[in-house]
């Protein structure tokens, strides 16, 4: 990996840690979107099937404040993403996302998880473990535990490049 | 692979429950009106282009076909996977539709996406006679759109295919108004040098090639779906809808830069297949691909669909418009296109690595020798993209004069783009390789494949069963659109299983590409580049797929001597 | 070339997995036009013009030819010739019907007759020739002929088009004719027989169908030939101007 890559990796890396920060203390755009729940205290569990290159559902109702444990499993043959948030953030996760794949992190159905891994040497690593997403290859199955808040305009998304704007997001409906 | 046996079993097993669909075909005269200039043409059904044939996967369809015109007649079903008795090639599938006769195409629909049709006898197809081909899936689509459009389009030129065919053979340079004047070499010489200059007219001169030959084919007018610029074809939309377009590249000759400046363009089909999302500001379309898009119109605005030929001798132009009557600002043309000697790279004589001896024979090799590195320096730098972080793209030659460049600066749609979004095919070793040199000679309008043309060429046999690796080479200084008929092309884009299948390739000058063909339909099919005046010249082949689906008997009793025949 | 066709036959078992190849098919030949060579013709007058000299003699004057054939070989004509309008008579006229063939990627060989009513007795020659494109875009025609006396000659034209613009085109044309024996009935000498030079400007008014032009065109006669003409109190040198169209269809 030569050191221009590098570079590169380890500012996708830092950015999502970033979001994170957001979203957990209340302020910028992670508001809007809610936070981390636990999973004691999730009201319900919906089960949100990834396919090439859609969900099921493509809508769910949630009340405001109310925690989702949200059961995700990729049933596609390409990699998926079930991310929370607001369009402005999927935008800019999006351009995240691009640059995995162009490094080739992501290809196809498989995500190298080596190259996620690797400790970047400023703290941050390619973890994809942001709590309000989760990044899956074909077969596998994650959980994401959220607090609603009470503000709308939060969608899920796959935000791998290309799959929101083909189509592959669903709608949150504050009730 | 096994699906469709399957599906075919089920459809012979419960042919109730198939679904049949009859359609009605005329072939017509009739008249054009590009909005520059009003011509007679041949269409479908009373006008060009012919009617959306809208089809169901699954479905079998029978379409009768009338013949009205005084002359024979043909419809081929570009892309569509069926009985080569279906295909409609006069002399490879079937004898032709004779004028007055009707006939009855009827075959299965096994596949989904955008395609087209058109006449493959003499040049109805430039003269008119193609329409648009819509099949919906039997499951869902791996995308979502709130409304879709056919964005069919043509290069349509004032005269005749035959009279364009013919002119060609007497003055190859007849259509190009793009060669190089006294005033070019006047500003290349104040911006590259006089002497610079002058090495490169003499380069080039050497070669008698021309640097301006991107287009055979000027004075046309780009058209979309029968609408010239002037007449704006306009598809509307509601702000916030997500909107399908279908491209079809319905030209003659005409490569088009696709864009539609203020949207994003996300593509999820070539060539009917489903293809891993990707968002571009711009894309080429060779001569009979297709590509399907999705846009996001979020505004109260019009936006300009944008459709410069890749030489920018010409354009078409159509609205996407929340309104009937609202239009959007019509981009100038940028620059015309100017080959490099990267372009070069493939004729005989240009790589000596690969030269071919006996078409130098009347050169003047000392000449040659100089001119390659002699014209390589002081030349064309500032095209040579790649290393210096400019666009590149590893379908073009690398330097290629060609290589295109997004408008805004944004991605432009790579075939190194193009990953399949669900292989159809397990990836396998092919059987074996099969070279095809694409060959012509610009001076005398003739083209071939591996230097012989058409009428002089046996067919190419291929056996049932096994995987081909075509390698193309292209020697000449024109982009081909290679369209293998019956058999999907698996275009080596270097993503492996993900490679997607096209049925239409194109293979830029100096470059090889590399496609695999999985032999799985058996009979004769046309294999051609879809240029309609090179494929008129000879660049064509007839492929024979010799056995059958069953090993026990079907094999096909090729009980054939067809040798110099076919 | 034997055509003997193809036939499939199919299995039933394999007709009912794959419904769609069912009848037993002939495999067909290509018979069409496709598979024909592809005959080609045009016709292109490269002069056709009005000439006017120093001397106030007027000509018209044309060059054309007319080709018929394939890529591998075609039957031209080549017609020339002068016709002085005051006289009403032609100073020159030449016929040639030649078979050409290539002979390599910007040449092709041609060989035929060609029938002159030149001023004195007809002539007819045998001709050999080449003609195609030469290094940095000069359209070459050269000839050999040898006439039914035995008399041999030689011609050589080379145009040069230089594009002011796409449509305004500046031609330079030379035209010289060497003979290796004299034939004085028609007034040639041995040696440099005679050149002409044409400069010429068109605009391709109607694509490259109808490009009017005007231009000056110089004609000498040298030598043995010159001084035949001067005993015969002709002119050894002439200028024109003149106005044409070049014609192709």
């Amino acid at each position: 990996m030569n050191a221009s890559k590098f570079l590169v990796i380890a500012a996708v890396v830092s950015m999502p840690a970033a979001t994170f920060a957001a979203g957990a203390d209340g302020h910028g755009h992670g508001m809007a979107s809610g936070e981390p729940g636990k999973a004691s205290q999730a009201s319900r569990t919906i089960n949100v099937e990834m396919y090439d290159n859609y969900y099921e559902p493509e809508m769910i109702d949630v009340e405001p404040g109310e925690t989702v444990r949200f059961v995700v499993e990729n049933k596609g043959n390409l990699v998926h993403e079930f991310n929370i948030g607001t369009p402005g953030m999927h935008d800019a996760h999006q351009k995240e996302m691009k640059m995995m794949v162009e490094h080739g992190v992501i290809q196809g159905g498989q995500i190298h998880h080596d190259m996620m891994n690797m400790d970047m040497g400023n703290g941050h690593s390619m973890k994809h473990d942001d709590p309000n997403s989760v990044l899956l290859e074909p077969g596998e199955s994650q959980e994401v535990v959220w607090t609603f808040s009470d503000k709308g305009n939060v969608e899920f998304a796959c935000n791998v490049p290309g799959h929101y704007q083909a189509g592959m997001y669903g709608e949150i409906n504050l009730k | 692979m096994k699906v469709r046996l399957l599906t075919g079993l089920l459809s012979l097993l419960m042919p109730a429950l198939v679904l049949a669909g009859e359609y009605n075909l005329t072939v017509d005269r009739v008249e054009i009106d590009t909005g520059d200039f009003v011509k007679e043409g041949i269409g479908y059904n009373g006008k060009s282009p012919g009617p959306v044939l809208r089809f169901k996967e699954g479905e079998d369809v029978r379409i009768n076909v009338t013949n009205n015109l005084d002359e024979a007649t043909s419809i081929h079903w570009h892309g569509l996977i069926l009985p080569f008795e279906q295909d409609g090639v006069p002399g490879i599938s079937f004898p032709g539709i004779q004028p007055g006769e009707t006939f009855t195409y009827e075959f299965p629909i096994t596949q989904a996406g955008t395609y087209w049709f058109h006449s493959h006898s003499g040049f109805q197809e430039p003269d008119g006679a193609f329409g648009a081909i819509v099949i919906e899936p039997e499951g869902r689509e791996p995308f979502r759109y709130d409304r879709e459009y056919v964005i069919q389009l043509t290069d349509k030129h004032p005269h005749s295919g035959d009279r364009i065919m013919r002119n060609l053979k007497m003055m190859p340079d007849y259509y190009n108004r793009q060669q190089q004047t006294v005033g070019e070499f006047f500003s290349d010489a104040s911006s590259n040098g006089l002497m610079d200059t002058i090495q490169d007219r003499m380069a080039w001169g050497d070669m008698r090639m021309m640097k301006a030959d991107v287009e055979d084919v000027q004075g046309f007018t780009g058209m979309i779906n029968g609408k010239g610029p002037a007449q704006n074809w306009t598809g509307l939309f509601e702000p916030g809808e997500r909107v399908r377009l279908r491209f079809i590249n319905s030209s003659a000759m005409t490569y088009f830069d696709v864009r539609i400046p203020g949207l994003d363009m996300t593509v999820v089909q070539a060539d009917g297949n489903n293809i891993q999302p990707v968002n571009v500001d711009e894309f080429r379309i060779g001569v009979a691909e297709t590509y399907d898009v999705i846009v996001h119109p979020k505004d109260e605005r019009a936006h300009t669909i944008f459709a410069e030929s890749m030489g920018r001798s010409g354009y078409a132009r159509a609205t996407l418009a929340p309104e009937e009557g609202m239009e959007a600002p019509v981009p100038p043309m940028r620059d015309p296109a100017r080959l490099t000697m990267a372009d070069m790279a493939g004729m005989p004589g240009m790589d000596h690595g690969d030269m071919d001896h006996s078409s130098m024979e009347n050169m003047d090799d000392s000449n040659m020798q100089d001119m390659d590195h002699g014209s390589m320096d002081g030349m064309d730098h500032s095209k040579m993209g790649g290393d210096d972080g400019q666009p590149s793209d590893p379908f073009y030659a690398k330097g290629s004069g060609i290589m295109p460049v997004a408008a805004n600066d944004g991605k432009f749609l790579s075939y190194a783009d193009l990953k399949a979004q669900k292989p159809l095919y397990e990836e396998r070793e092919p059987t074996r390789e099969i070279e095809l040199r694409l060959t012509g000679n610009m001076e005398r309008y003739t083209w071939s494949i591996n230097g012989v043309k058409y009428e002089d060429a046996d067919p190419i046999r291929l056996q049932y069963g096994e995987r081909v690796r075509f390698k193309f080479v292209n020697e000449t200084m024109m982009t081909h659109p290679m369209h293998l008929h019956g058999m999907w092309s698996i275009l080596d884009v270097g993503a492996g299983k993900w490679n997607p299948i096209k049925h239409t390739v194109s293979v830029q000058p100096g470059t090889t590409v590399y496609m695999e063909t999985e032999v799985d339909a058996p009979g004769q099919w046309a294999f051609h580049c879809h240029l309609s005046y090179h494929a008129a010249a000879g660049m064509f082949r007839k492929v024979i797929v010799e056995g059958g689906p069953d090993s026990t008997q079907a094999k096909t009793d090729v009980a054939i001597e067809e040798g110099g025949d076919a | 070339m034997s055509r003997i066709r193809s036939l499939i036959t199919v299995s039933l078992l394999g007709s009912m997995v794959f419904p769609t190849a069912v009848a037993a098919q002939e495999m067909i030949a290509d018979t069409t036009s496709r598979k024909q060579a592809l005959t080609s013709w045009g016709v292109q007058f490269e002069e056709l013009e009005y000439r006017y000299s120093d001397d106030d003699e007027e000509l018209g004057v044309w060059s054309a030819d007319f080709f018929y054939g394939t890529d591998d070989l075609k039957v031209r004509w080549l017609t020339k010739g002068e016709y002085a309008i005051e006289e009403q008579a032609y100073e020159g006229l030449e016929n040639q019907l030649v078979a050409q063939v290539p002979i390599s990627d910007f040449f092709d060989a041609k060989a035929g007759v060609r029938f002159d009513t030149p001023e004195g007795p007809d002539r007819t020659y045998a001709v050999l020739g080449i003609t195609g494109l030469a290094p940095q875009w000069f359209e070459i025609d050269a000839n050999l002929y040898v006439n039914e006396e035995g008399d041999t000659s030689a011609g050589l034209d080379a145009e040069y088009e230089l594009l002011l613009t796409n449509y305004w085109i500046l031609s330079a044309a030379v035209d010289a004719t060497v003979a290796f024996s004299e034939d004085r009935e028609i007034g040639v000498g041995k040696g440099l027989v005679s050149t002409e030079t044409g400069l010429r400007l068109s605009y391709d008014l109607v694509d490259r169908a109808f490009s009017p032009y005007i231009g000056v065109v110089h004609e000498r006669k040298y030598g043995d030939t010159a001084d035949i003409a001067e005993a015969e109190s002709g002119s050894t040198e002439d200028w024109f101007a003149v106005i044409g169209a070049r014609i192709a269809f």
